[in-house]
């Protein structure tokens, strides 16, 4: 076995290692120079395009139709997608691998699985007059650089939403990039554009120039984490700084004539400079280490390295981890590096084993705790396995010591020995594996079909297999030649009774594919009804999809169902649809109110729902009231659907009222206009503007401001023409009397000789208008009808105590008029003359 | 661990004020906020202005005002994605504000509690889905009170009973699947009425289907979070359409009576000054509210909570005892005050009282200001108006001939009382004696026609619709109730209830209530000793039998459900259930070990009421806990509610607002 270190570099005071990953990568026929190359994150697929501006050797039709390759990392091609729609002008990976390709008129695509289906959506603002010239991606989204100068980002590509970023100063950009939101300050993406001498920082809302006078730049790169930026001027000299551009950190000549083909970060401490065949790898303070290839050499910068990828290998540079190199550093003195030599020693059973353990006895744990590490970030089998080794003896020497890591590291460790097999081809670093997260590795194997893979790892760490299994259906139904019958037995054997199983997709994937049948049957697997209702309604069977909704309760997918029926459904038969089902209807209507009357009408004929179509009528009535004659009209109508039936009668004897009532109402507009001394002032109801003071009022109101006004004639035509009752009848007047302080009037209606209200009302009605003396008239006429006490009682409101005690002693009621007496305690005249009226019935 | 953890309103407000803070950063920079109305209060009562303003927010306008302006680049909705109006509303702003303005403008929408379909296809057909950002802000339940939970749904009342749109059953659900989410499965569900049955069935198809739900990393404690809760007894579920009667009541408690008088939306009620004085600058009461300070009247807004602590003593109090209880306190302050002459000898005293000085005047104020309210509402309880009302519904509850009111009704209308009071009444009395006569009916309709115009005719249609005001159905269902109770279980038959139940509590002692008649000095609402069915049965059981009702055999146990009142209940309009929940055996036992300590902790019994709860009924509830506790049962109740109603509210859903002459 080789030593660990062979593959290590000095770069300064650090080292960094250059791992072969694969070797015989791509086929040699195969001319990489001549293909732009985009590498997912967390060493992902690779995309390959045929740059157009190269000229390359013609190989006969077949090879020359234009396409895009997906390849894993170990070159297996894992899709190849056909591609006609015009020029490429970015081409990037998000964190999850989905594909995005940017055209040059502003088309999107993004391909969210490797195989092949895809989402596409256009930038909009100008992109397709001026065009795209070019692209960055950062881990979620993208932003795109126009003919004009104009920048576009895309922040998801769930709802992808194209904003305009602010425009920045119309001069040829040199070169680009981005930080992106999580990163930056503003926590918006920014842009640093590299245009004359200087670097301008775009961001949603406004443009600063940094004020660098060093440029042009031909290469501009920002690190991973968005802290430092990389700069390639025209003298071939490599400046990082930090990202704010207040602090530049260092500097490297690179003396090359040619400008590189590429600059890349290397993790967050190196930048690589790349030409046809030659990487310089430039670590802090300007140290640099320079390897030269065979082949033609692409960069694909990862978190936590950088991929090299040539026509036969591929390679991973990294700078050793510390805990690694604190194991194998020549000559280190770490206690884990003592451990392993023990291991060695314990494999030849040598008795140095013990005095290397004893040397390290007080570190021990510090060096179980390195070697598990260091046996995470090592990619050859053997020094895994050397590590955990020598760990595994450290552990067995202390008598204490938590093994949770370690054993955590060996399930890792078998993880990711599994995904990088070449057959998969996703050579995951440890840290990548970490950031990455083992759900998200599930879906890139799902992605990739490797579905027995993705099963054994989630069994393995514990996590849900529901997504795979749904996965592995939705692939069978896609591309299985069984009959459809033995397919949905398969996949009901094997997908029942298991938790969180989506039969929603896997029926959908089998509509999609055509075969509607499968779907319908699968469907019926589905526990939730409301997942159902897309899928049936995209299949028509809108009926099943309206039950699948009302089922699961949840208003909005009904009316979800119910607009989509309204839409394509006939009245006819979306009126038969929603009959049946009460709650549809309901909602209907309670929808239709606001918007859609016609339908409503319509609705209520259908079913001859006299009632509900009249009264649609009156409200109609009421909304047109500015002009008299439709509101009558209208009314008409309504009370002539009622016409029919009987037990509408009272219902349409009110609405013809109401038409007479308009025409009365007119009249009275006509005969007595609006007089502002009559008006001003009222607050009774119906003190409306001064266009319309009659209209409007109900018959009650009208009579009100009749008598009011002084028109009683009027007043009782109006009462009998509407046969309003008499005890009504007599309430308006003395109320309208009252508040027309007319209390001549009252008295005139006072003398009549019986009221059918009684008298009490007018008592009190004249107390509360605040004239006693009238109000004490109406005491007699009261009568019997009130008791003594009460009768009593009226005399004091009045201010006439003393009427109160001769009231008392015409009633021969001692007691009361005592009482009375005591309560005037305060007013001494009163006081005396009840004292007097008191003495009088003693004595009697 | 968190199914231990029993219900903590504070937390529900201090998640959703995150939430919506969380979502207001999100939007870069200053932006304009559209609000619909009915949410600002909710939001107020969480989040004050001036916290929205850190956050970005220059000005606040009303969705239903259609006045966003320009100024800002972005603009902010926070709306209801359920109601299509809303929606139309929303994408005709955002058309109008891109017409109008010169700038570019950046839209997102934050709808409450969840973006739905329909308003995807809406914004879609008008062409502004792509230019907003869109977002969900699951706002549910939010705390009223430390006992009160309210998803403040002002439409829910409307929509179940006019519109029979069901909505707000499903969001009901959703509110308590969130509660069962974090605190365990409602070991058992009972619950009267129809909807009431509908949102048990929701509750259990959703749990159905949580367990089949494939978003387990999100919901990953869910597994154990659905098993029978240990901190939550049951859930009691009350369809409002059980007992419309104790909604139609003028509530005599003290919160009522506000209510009644001046309307509390969220926690505030809009006085005018002349009435309490203008708002002291520094005063404790002063709520900043969300509201755009537009041209302030002269109204001022109380926030009427248990912050205030005289408040809290008085809110539940039935109003006749209110006057005395002010009195005492006044009493009590005016000796502290004074005594500051003759206790104050040292610094060290003095210093002291110092400190309480500010307690004292926050409790002046408040002392102040609930003197003044209780004047103005005594001012409106004398009223003649008032106590006829009152006689009214009182005779009513009590089982009077209806037919001997009727001359009393007759006369409010021809005084042009409120149209609200007389069609409670009538409502009234159509709903405890299951419908009015159809000759005595057509009179009223006449008769109100008459009086506020025919546009009430669709007022009419809309109660009998909502089965409040209807024609009684021939003689046989009152004379035999079995007959058809028993079957279709559409109405109540009050002459029972009221024996068995003891609905009517004639010596009503109200500064030491010893009943829940309390609330309405004499009528213990139906709706809350249905609750008391599950809750007191002993209780019941005595009160019932003392009044002469049918014996309810055999002494009861601990076990819940409807034992030994089914045939009462039954006679009650709506279904019954009584559900029980049970989890996976082998959770159910973890759970048993690792609440191994929590036993003998207080549980709670939530009570839901679908379609609002009154103040009097909320009033009635907290004297159930308080009696609860002192028999010693280690429970308390936590209430739940789609909204708060008043009887003006639910008629307020009828009525047509609009007359012929175009007001």
């Amino acid at each position: 076995m080789s030593k660990p270190t062979a593959d290590w570099d000095r770069v300064g005071d650090r080292f960094y290692r250059k791992v072969k990953l694969y070797d015989e990568v791509f086929d040699q026929e195969l001319e990489l120079e001549n293909y732009l190359i985009a590498g997912a994150p967390y060493s992902g697929a690779v995309a390959l395009y045929r740059d157009e501006d190269r000229i390359h050797t013609y190989r006969g039709a077949q090879a020359a139709k234009a396409g895009i390759d997906i390849y894993s990392c170990a070159g297996k091609l894992i899709k190849h997608i056909n591609w006609d729609k015009g020029s490429i002008k970015g081409l990037g990976w998000s964190e999850d691998e989905k594909l995005l390709i940017v055209t040059n008129d502003g088309t999107v695509r993004c391909y969210y699985d490797l195989q092949g289906d895809f989402i596409p959506f256009t930038l909009g603002h100008g992109a397709e007059e001026h065009g795209v010239l070019s692209c960055r991606f950062w881990s979620t989204g993208f932003v795109a650089l126009l003919g004009n100068n104009n920048l576009i980002s895309v922040i998801n590509y769930h709802e992808p939403r194209p904003r305009l970023l602010s425009v920045p100063p119309e001069q040829t950009v040199e070169s680009w990039t981005l930080i992106p939101p999580a990163d930056s300050l503003s926590r918006s993406v920014e842009v640093l554009l590299a245009i004359g001498q200087t670097i301008f920082v775009v961001e949603a809302a406004d443009v600063q120039d940094t004020g660098l006078d060093k440029g042009p730049f031909r290469h501009i790169r920002v690190s991973p984490n968005g802290k430092f930026v990389a700069l390639y001027t025209e003298d071939g000299k490599v400046w990082v700084v930090t990202s704010d551009f207040q602090d530049r950190l260092s500097e490297y000549d690179s003396r090359a004539k040619t400008v590189p083909k590429d600059m890349q970060w290397c993790g967050n401490n190196a930048v690589v400079l790349a030409w046809e065949d030659e990487v310089h790898l430039v670590g802090p303070n300007g140290a640099a280490s320079k390897y030269y290839y065979d082949n033609w050499v692409h960069l694909l910068p990862d978190y936590d390295g950088l991929r090299i990828l040539t026509n036969t290998i591929c390679e991973f540079i990294q700078k050793v981890p510390d805990v690694t190199e604190s194991v194998f550093r020549l000559g280190s003195t770490h206690p884990s590096s003592v451990l392993l030599d023990a291991v060695d020693q314990l494999a030849l059973k040598s008795a140095k084993a013990d005095e290397d353990i004893q040397l390290i006895r007080a570190s021990l744990d510090e060096a179980v705790d390195t070697c598990v590490k260091a046996a995470g970030h090592e990619f050859s089998i053997h020094w895994q396995k050397q590590l955990l080794r020598a760990a595994s003896f450290g552990k067995s020497v202390l008598d204490l010591y938590n093994s949770d890591e370690f054993v955590d590291m060996c399930e890792t460790l078998r993880v990711l020995n599994a995904v990088r097999f070449f057959e998969v081809g996703m050579p995951l670093s440890y840290e990548q594996f970490i950031r990455l997260t083992p759900e998200k590795l599930i879906t890139r194997l799902i992605n990739r079909h490797e579905y027995l893979l993705a099963l054994r790892i989630s069994d393995y760490l514990r996590l849900p297999t529901d997504r795979i299994h749904v996965a592995w259906a939705s692939q069978k139904v896609r591309v299985s030649s069984d009959n459809e019958d033995a397919i949905c037995r398969l996949i009901v054997k094997k997908l029942q009774g298991k938790r969180g199983i989506s039969f929603e997709e896997v029926a959908r994937a089998a509509y999609d594919e055509g075969r509607a049948r499968l779907a319908t049957e699968l469907l019926d697997y589905e526990p939730r009804a409301g997942k159902q209702v897309p899928l049936l309604l995209s299949m028509k069977e809108d009926g099943i999809a309206l039950d699948k909704a009302i089922e699961s309760g949840d208003t909005d997918l009904i009316y979800h169902v119910l607009l989509h029926m309204r839409k394509k459904l006939p009245q006819a038969s979306f009126f038969r649809a929603i009959n049946s089902r009460p709650i549809a209807s309901s909602l209907v209507e309670a929808s239709a109110i606001d918007k859609d009357t016609e339908l409503l009408k319509d609705l209520y004929y259908q079913d001859d729902r006299r009632l509900d179509g009249s009264n649609l009528l009156v409200s109609e009535a009421i909304l047109a009231s500015s002009n008299t004659q439709s509101q009558a009209d209208k009314l008409k109508l309504a009370s002539k659907l009622l016409a029919d039936s009987k037990e509408y009668t009272t219902h349409r004897t009110a609405i013809d009222e109401q038409i007479k009532l308009l025409k009365y109402q007119e009249t009275l507009e006509r005969e007595l206009p609006p007089n502002p001394v009559a008006t001003s002032g009222v607050t009774s109801p119906g003190a409306t503007t001064d266009s319309s003071i009659w209209k409007g009022l109900s018959i009650n109101e009208t009579c009100f401001r009749l008598i009011r006004t002084g028109n009683s004639k009027r007043a009782s035509k109006l009462s009998s023409d509407f046969r309003i009752p008499e005890k009504t009848f007599w309430w308006l007047r003395l109320r309208a009397l009252v508040a027309k302080r007319d209390w001549a009037e009252i008295e005139e209606l006072g003398k009549t000789r019986r009221s059918p209200i009684g008298w009490e009302p007018f008592f009190n009605a004249l107390l509360a208008a605040g004239n006693p003396r009238l109000a004490s008239t109406f005491i007699a006429k009261c009568g019997n009808v009130v008791h003594l006490q009460e009768r009593m009682e009226m005399w004091v409101k009045c201010g006439m105590p003393v009427k109160a005690g001769e009231e008392a002693m015409k009633g021969k009621n001692l007691r009361a008029l005592e009482e009375l007496r005591d309560n005037m305690v305060g007013n001494s005249e009163v006081y005396r003359e009840l004292e007097g009226m008191v003495g009088v019935m003693g004595r009697r | 661990m968190a199914p231990l953890v029993s219900i903590n309103p504070a937390d529900l407000a201090e998640k959703a004020r995150r939430d919506i803070l969380q979502l207001l950063e999100g939007v870069r920079g200053k932006k304009n906020l559209v609000i619909q109305k009915s949410l600002s209060g909710p939001l107020s009562l969480f989040v004050k202005f001036s916290t929205l303003q850190e956050y970005g927010v220059d000005k606040v306008f009303f969705l239903e005002n259609d006045n966003v302006d320009t100024s800002q680049k972005n603009v902010v909705f926070l709306a209801r994605g359920e109601k299509a109006h809303n929606i139309y509303a929303m994408a005709e702003q955002i058309k109008r504000v891109r017409r109008d303005s010169q700038t570019e403008h950046d839209f997102s929408v934050f709808w409450v509690p969840r973006r739905t379909l329909v308003s995807d296809q809406i914004l879609e057909e008008s062409g502004v889905l792509g230019e907003a950002s869109i977002l969900e802000y699951s706002l549910y339940f939010v705390p009223l009170a430390e006992d009160v939970l309210s998803l403040e749904y002002n439409d829910a009342f409307s929509d179940l009973y006019l519109r029979k749109d069901p909505s707000s059953i499903f969001l009901s659900a959703k509110a308590l699947m969130t509660l069962q989410e974090k605190h365990g499965l409602f070991p058992r569900i009972t619950g009267k009425g129809d909807n009431a049955k509908r949102l048990a069935d929701l509750l259990l198809r959703m749990r159905s289907e949580v367990s089949a739900g494939d978003d387990m990393m999100s919901s990953g404690n869910s597994i154990l979070g659905l098993t029978p809760s240990a901190s939550i007894e049951s859930l009691i579920i009350v369809d409002r359409k059980v007992d419309f009667p104790t909604a139609l009541l003028t509530q005599l408690t003290y919160e009522g009576l506000i209510d009644e008088v001046f309307g509390i939306q969220s926690n505030q009620t809009e006085i005018d000054s002349s009435i309490i004085g203008a708002a002291a600058p520094q005063s404790s009461q002063a709520s900043s509210s969300t509201a755009p300070s537009g041209p302030q009247s002269r109204m001022r807004k109380i926030q009427l909570d248990n912050s205030d602590s005289l408040y809290t003593t008085l809110r539940d109090s039935n109003f006749a005892i209110v006057g005395p209880l002010l009195n005492k306190v006044a009493r009590r302050l005016q000796t502290t005050y004074e005594s500051r002459h003759t206790a104050a000898k040292t610094t060290a005293e003095l210093r002291d009282f110092v400190s309480k000085l500010p307690g004292y005047q926050n409790e002046q104020a408040s002392l102040k200001l609930h003197t003044n309210l209780a004047e103005e509402i005594i001012k409106h309880t004398r009223s003649d108006i008032f106590s006829r009302v009152l006689e009214v519904q009182q005779n009513m509850a009590a089982g009077a001939d209806p037919a001997t009111q009727h001359d009393n009704i007759d006369e409010l209308i021809a005084r042009d009382v409120p149209l609200r009071s007389i069609l409670r009444l009538l409502c009234l009395e159509s709903t405890l004696s299951n419908g009015i006569k159809q000759k005595d009916l057509d009179i009223f309709k006449r008769a109100i026609v008459h009086a506020y115009g025919a546009q009430h005719l669709l007022t009419l249609s809309a109660l009998e619709k909502m089965g409040l005001l209807t024609v009684r159905s021939g003689g046989l269902a009152s004379i035999n109730p079995t007959a058809r109770g028993q079957a279709a279980n559409t109405y109540t038959n009050y002459q029972t209830a009221r024996k068995n139940l003891a609905l009517i509590f004639d010596e009503v002692n109200e500064s030491e209530p010893d009943d829940i008649a309390y609330v309405f000095s004499g009528y213990a609402p139906l709706s809350v000793r249905i609750v008391q069915c599950i809750l007191q049965k002993q209780k019941i059981t005595s009160l019932s039998s003392q009044r002469g009702g049918t014996p309810t055999a055999g002494t009861t146990n601990a076990t819940t459900g409807w034992k030994p009142f089914e045939d009462t209940v039954r006679q009650i309009r709506g279904a019954t259930f009584d559900e029980v929940q049970k989890g996976e055996e082998k959770a159910v036992k973890a759970r048993q070990i690792l609440s191994g300590s929590a036993h003998g902790a207080e549980k709670t019994v939530v009570v839901f009421f679908l379609g609002g709860v009154t103040r009097a009924e909320i009033a009635a509830l907290r004297f159930v806990g308080q009696q609860m506790k002192e028999e010693g049962k280690g429970r308390k109740i936590l209430i739940c509610t789609t909204g708060i109603v008043n009887g003006d509210g639910v008629i307020g859903a009828a009525i047509e607002e609009k007359g012929f002459g175009g007001k």
